[in-house]
């Protein structure tokens, strides 16, 4: 059998294609993420006890008392802050990462590249990098913060820092701890600590860091691979409808071996040992492609950011090897069924016309199966959506999507050929009939149909199901933010107010719609007896925010921030009452504590029962819809030096950027399953092109133009790849139905389900354009045979 | 040798000095040698010859399914040399109808389509007319009441007779058939060559019709004899 066993890899290599193309690319993602991962674990590794050099020990993720505690004995904060920072000419940036830097030589432990280290507070340095891409040289001086903190400090040297604790600028500590919440890594310590501060020595500190930081990556490198198991899934159905179809087209040659005295098993090893054949040399290819791939885009990376922190790769063998034997036993597996199928094979069978094998539909039993599973699924989500808690409401709605979608493939050779036989019927009406003998081709065979048509649903219902999904946490996140921050820009005044140009100035800035003066005073509120003072507003009326600002009157509209300078538990104040006083003049106001920028709000009332000369304490900028918003506050900023700038814009942008970029990294994880999958409707189009070999010459022989034939096997995949496309979108928008029920009202109050329908569409006309794509070579092949030629294949 | 007593407008099919060389080198393969032959309309025309003598070639050069090497041929008036592949698609489907050994009919389509199938592909619409037309076709080649059943579920001989229903539905000027009984047993097989030869008595209908059975032959008008890329002879 060895010599059946290698003629057969020979003579079916070239249509083994498809299947050897989606372990490959599945088995090319796990090594890809695992060089990735690598890459940046040595990146972010390498120098990262540079700072603790010179340390007996640290506390991690300290509380204010700790770091207190031991930086005034001698220790040393690792810490940073975003912060606005700019220079005489420019804005840097409007939130750039502003690290520490020690005056005192052993906690100096940047690597000086030119200058020197600051010796008082009022001097800086600058990541060398950063100073190169922003034009910062020594002597600069550099603004850094917002309103009445902000620091101003001449940049001394120039650093160069390991990623993991690099930052673009350095102040002094005793500078930053003017901030209101500076964030610390760590306490550094000179001598050894306290067990009850969570103290722990340097080496220990060290390793338990690494761990933290090994478990943070790999929780990234685990939610990729998840996406890898989806490929392998989609592969093994590739793979088996791969081998259903060869060993199809194959069953005269295994009858006549039977016939000629082969063995059942004789010919069932030989075919196993060909699927394992090509496991073995797919997931090589894969390891190949994977490793090169890997390399590649690290080494393009770091070309590219010089400042990512990627190092060396360095593939781990534990991911090589479960690569390696995933992507094997995946093809294992998904031969199985196709050769366990020979096992009925009779030699007679060599003696009957090829059209009698394996054309059957679905059974009964398959069908009832799926109908069972469809409708129990279908049940289960409606029955979660109305569970009280949450998290385990997902947790069945999640087990109900799976039953349906496990449903739906069920029923797949019933469902499939039939919704394409209705589209083609449509089709027809235009396209004539090419677009009814594709019709008629998808019914032929109806489990293969369906088989291929299921890779694709695949991919497209999690594609779909995330969109949809997406899209209402995208609006419901979207619409908090605007509650949130509803001001696009804001010149808040702290203790001092506007100058009366600032808004006339502002509203000569190129990109502002809108601004307008908010009359405010510096009112001031008692607190364990002394007062505390409280700069407030009074919103006006009209369009300058997203919503309608306007306070009630009484009441007092202010962040938990603010509430804390005069409150015990600034969270529970809501319905506290406080008496404002501004000169000899009372007012008292309820609390009203929740997220809002900038100062204290009230009602213009009650600033006129404050104050009878109410002065400018805030501008309220509205921006153009296509102003970029760090350049606008670069520019407002300078009119304004001491207020306090709140960017709403700017934020609610990054949340959106972030939302965007989270869900396009899924799609394009998922693409891969979708890529898999038209490989293997290029794939099933190209085997039956090789198996009707004769038909297309006996149709050819009766009329049918090159042109015709070429438009049926399109409009055989165009069909296909839409009705797979057009369900797989109805189960991904109504799984995410299910999702999204359960998030809205519990997690997202606000939230309202919102298919986004152009994306839909989108994804069905990108599948259906695929599919058309994907029969470009089959057909070229099918037409390259004149009908004499074919009318000799049998 | 030409049948020079048939003159040539009464000629539905005409080659002269066909020939086709396959391969090249030491594969090369001549399987027509220069042949010359008048087909006569409205006759019965038997090709004979022993296996591998370039029976099937002449007939696939003859109806336009393959090119000659060199040579001239000309089908119902028209030189078919000059044609490219959609022309001589369109060609094929309004003038010539085919009837081959086996697996004649298109599996997933039923007896009653595979028959209007030309008709599709020509985009004519199924009128009234053609469908009675194709009713009656197929009552009287004995397969009328089976016109629902796919290929599958029909006897070889029945399938054959669908496949003649097909080829004289258009009314094609010429119809070939490349050994229509090859797969028949002697009493079916009698069955289809009456059929073939009442549509040339009875709807004046030319057929050619290439086997290597002589009895088969015997219902010709005219037996061409091939032989090794020759025409060694016509008989009437
Ligand atoms: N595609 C091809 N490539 C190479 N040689 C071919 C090809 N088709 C036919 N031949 C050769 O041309 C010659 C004539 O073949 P043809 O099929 O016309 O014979 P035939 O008379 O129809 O035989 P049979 O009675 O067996 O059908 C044969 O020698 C055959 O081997
Ligand atoms: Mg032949």
């Amino acid at each position: 059998m060895r010599t059946v066993l290698f003629a057969s890899l020979r003579t079916y290599a070239r249509r083994y294609a498809a299947a050897v193309v989606a372990v490959v690319a599945a088995v090319a993602l796990i090594v890809v993420t695992n060089a990735l991962t690598s890459a940046t674990k040595s990146g972010l590794f390498a120098g990262i006890d540079a700072p603790f050099r010179n340390a007996v020990g640290a506390v991690d993720l300290p509380t204010e008392e700790v770091t207190q505690k031991y930086t005034e004995k001698g220790g040393w904060a690792l810490a940073a802050s975003m912060q606005p920072v700019r220079t005489d000419k420019a804005m840097l940036g409007q939130e750039v990462m502003v690290g520490a830097v020690s005056t005192e030589k052993r906690w100096q432990w940047q690597e000086l590249e030119a200058g020197r280290f600051p010796t008082r507070a009022g001097e800086s340095v600058v990541d060398a990098n950063a100073a190169k891409t922003n034009k910062v040289a020594i002597g600069d001086t550099l603004r850094v913060g917002t309103g009445e903190s902000a620091v101003e400090t001449t940049v001394v040297g120039l650093v160069d820092a390991p990623s993991m604790w690099s930052s673009p600028v350095y102040v002094t500590w005793p500078e930053m701890q003017g901030w209101k919440n500076p964030y610390v890594q760590a306490v550094l310590t000179a001598g050894t600590g306290d067990e009850a501060d969570k103290w722990l020595n340097t080496d220990d500190y060290l390793t338990e860091l690494q761990t933290q930081l090994n478990k943070e990556v790999n929780v990234v490198a685990y939610m990729v691979l998840i996406f890898a198991f989806i490929a392998l899934f989609v592969s093994v159905l590739v793979i088996t409808n791969t081998f259903s179809i060869l060993f199809a087209q194959r069953m005269r040659d295994f009858a006549l071996l039977r016939a000629m005295g082969a063995t059942k098993r004789q010919v069932l090893r030989s075919v196993r040992r060909e699927a394992l054949a090509l496991g073995l040399l797919a997931s090589v290819l894969g390891l190949v492609v994977g490793a090169v791939l890997g390399w590649g885009i690290v080494a393009i990376v770091r070309q590219l950011a010089e400042t990512a922190p990627l190092g060396e790769v360095a593939l781990e063998w534990p991911w090589l090897l479960s690569a390696f034997v995933l992507g094997t036993l995946t093809t294992l597996v998904a031969s199985w069924l196709p050769t366990r199928r020979l096992m009925r094979l009779s030699p007679l069978a060599a003696l009957r016309p090829q059209e009698g094998f394996d054309v059957r539909g679905a059974g009964m039993f398959r069908l009832g199966l799926g109908v069972l599973g469809t409708l129990a699924g279908i049940g289960i989500i409606f029955v979660a959506v109305g569970w009280d808690d949450a998290q385990t409401g997902m947790l069945i709605v999640l087990v109900g999507c799976g039953i349906t979608f496990l449903g739906v493939m069920l029923l797949g050779p019933a469902l499939v050929p039939g919704l394409v036989r209705l589209a083609g019927a449509g089709l027809a009406r235009v396209a004539g009939s090419p677009a009814k003998l594709a019709a008629a081709n998808a019914g032929r065979n109806p489990k293969r149909t369906a088989a291929t048509a299921a890779s694709l649903l695949v991919g497209v219902t999690l594609t779909t199901g995330v969109l949809t999904g997406m899209n209402t946490i995208r609006a419901a996140t979207l619409d908090e933010m605007a509650e949130q921050h509803p001001i696009d820009i804001a010149l808040q005044a702290e203790s001092e107010p506007l100058a009366d140009s600032v808004v006339g100035d502002a509203k000569a800035v190129p990109g502002v719609a809108d601004a307008v003066a908010v009359p405010g005073a510096l009112a001031s509120v008692e607190a364990e007896g002394k007062p505390v003072p409280v700069p407030v507003v009074a919103p006006p009326a009209g369009d300058i925010a997203l919503r309608d600002l306007t306070v009630k009157p009484g009441t007092m509209v202010l962040s938990p921030v603010a509430a804390s300078a005069f409150v015990e538990d600034s969270f529970e104040a809501s319905g506290e009452k406080v008496t404002l006083t501004v000169g000899d003049r009372t007012a008292t106001v309820t609390l009203d504590v929740r997220e809002i920028d900038g100062a204290a709000q009230i009602s213009a009332a009650t600033l006129r029962e404050l104050t009878t000369d109410p002065q400018t304490y805030a501008v309220w900028v509205r921006a153009d819809a296509g102003a970029d918003p760090e350049d606008l506050a670069g520019t407002l900023g300078v009119l304004a030096p001491d207020a306090e700038l709140i960017n709403g814009k700017a934020q609610r942008a990054w949340v959106e950027l972030q939302l965007d970029v989270f869900t396009w990294a899924v799609i394009g994880l998922l693409a891969i399953s979708v890529l898999i999958a038209l490989a293997g409707i290029a794939n099933t189009l190209g085997l039956s092109v090789l198996e009707r070999g004769r038909e297309h010459a006996l149709l050819r022989a009766l009329g049918l133009t090159k042109r015709q034939l070429r438009r049926t096997l399109a409009a055989e995949a165009v069909l296909l790849s839409a009705v797979a496309a057009v369900v797989g979108t109805a189960l991904g928008v109504f799984f995410a139905w299910g999702g999204s029920e359960i998030l809205i009202g519990d997690m997202l109050p606000d939230a309202r389900f919102d298919p986004p329908v152009l994306q839909l569409i989108g994804v069905v006309v990108v599948a259906g354009v695929a599919g058309l794509v994907s029969c470009v070579v089959p057909s070229k092949r099918a037409t390259k045979v004149s009908p004499a030629e074919g009318l000799a294949l049998d | 040798m030409t049948q020079t007593s048939v003159p040539t407008m009464t000629a539905a099919a005409r080659a002269v000095g066909l020939t086709k060389t396959y391969g090249k080198g030491a594969t090369e393969v001549h399987a027509l040698r220069g042949v010359d032959l008048e087909i006569r309309r409205g006759a019965f025309t038997a090709i004979m010859g022993p296996s591998g003598s370039g029976k099937s070639t002449l007939m696939h050069c003859l109806a336009g399914l393959d090119r000659p090497t060199s040579g001239e041929v000309m089908v119902a008036g028209q030189p078919l040399q000059n044609l490219d592949d959609d022309q001589l698609t369109v060609f094929r489907r309004e003038n010539v109808g085919f009837v081959f050994q086996a697996f004649n009919l298109l599996p997933m389509l039923t007896a009653g389509q595979n028959i209007q199938l030309p008709l599709e592909l020509a985009g004519k619409r199924v009128t009234d007319e053609t469908r009675a037309r194709a009713q009656m076709i197929a009552d009287t080649l004995g397969i009328g009441k089976r016109l629902g059943h796919k290929p599958s579920e029909l006897s070889g001989g029945q399938q054959q007779r669908v496949a003649i229903a097909r080829a004289l539905v258009t009314q094609p000027a010429i119809l070939f058939a490349d050994e229509p009984t090859g797969n028949l047993d002697s009493e079916t097989s009698a069955e289809v060559l009456d059929h073939l030869r009442r549509s040339v008595r009875e709807l004046g209908q030319t057929v050619v019709m290439v086997t290597h059975e002589a009895s088969a032959a015997a219902y010709a008008d005219e037996v061409v004899t091939v032989k090794d890329g020759h025409i060694e002879g016509v008989t009437r």
